[in-house]
């Protein structure tokens, strides 16, 4: 699962029969998730009624499919919840500081754009500040 | 799912035999507005008649290959919608065709 920020919405008429009652929501992942095509912006089916400017979780592959209540959906991806408050450490994300590598820090926020309400934790926290 | 635009077709002289008959469009990826990604395009199996221009939605994965254009079919990319049209950031972006 990953997790997004919802940027819009897409309207479609010709489209998989199956996919005739979802309700289509386009999201920008934060960090890089490793996918299949290396995409800013994905189209996930909404699950819990999420809308435009909303952080949520996404959930890609088969699991999504589950999601919907059944394998017979041709979607590849499913916002699962909306996301009040997340924590994350400061250790595993790119902050960068002077003589960091790369390598180090493997995870990174793409854009430089960062959850709401977002709360750090771990050691680094303080030392930073 | 993938939102992208259609920006050609591919046709083959000599193809696999699970790809006669089927339409192959070359699609690229929509972009965010702010984003630095590079531009890449794929190929992808379309059932649906989009055309250069539309906007589509792509599927990833054998399930949804099974389920839009069969089991035989030598792709893992397929076209599940042709958008009419999708709010990013505020702004409306429909198909150019």
């Amino acid at each position: 699962m990953i997790l997004g920020r919802v940027v819009g919405t897409v309207w479609a008429t010709r489209k998989d029969r199956r996919l005739s009652r979802s309700k289509l929501l386009l999201v920008r992942p934060y960090f890089y998730y490793n996918p299949s095509h290396e995409a800013e912006q994905l189209v996930a089916v909404d699950c819990v009624d999420a809308g435009v400017g909303d952080d949520v979780v996404v959930c890609i592959g088969a699991p999504a499919r589950w999601s919907l209540g059944g394998v017979n959906y041709p979607v590849d991806a499913a916002v699962l919840g909306v996301v009040d408050r997340c924590q994350l450490s400061r250790e595993a994300f790119g902050h960068r500081r002077h003589g960091d590598t790369a390598a180090a820090r493997p995870l990174s926020f793409i854009g430089g754009e960062q959850p709401r309400r977002l709360e750090w934790i771990g050691r680094a926290a303080g030392a930073e500040r | 799912m993938l939102l992208a635009r259609v920006v050609g077709n591919v046709w083959g002289a000599r193809q696999a035999e699970s790809l006669q008959g089927y339409r192959l469009l070359e699609v690229e990826p929509l972009r965010a507005p702010t984003g630095r990604a590079p531009r890449r395009s794929l190929v992808v199996v379309d059932r649906l008649g989009a055309g250069p221009g539309e906007l589509v939605l792509v599927a990833h994965g054998s399930r949804c290959r099974d389920l839009t254009l069969g089991e035989t079919v030598a792709t893992k990319e397929a076209t599940v919608a042709i958008v009419d049209q999708a709010e990013v950031c505020g702004e409306l972006v429909g198909g150019d065709a």
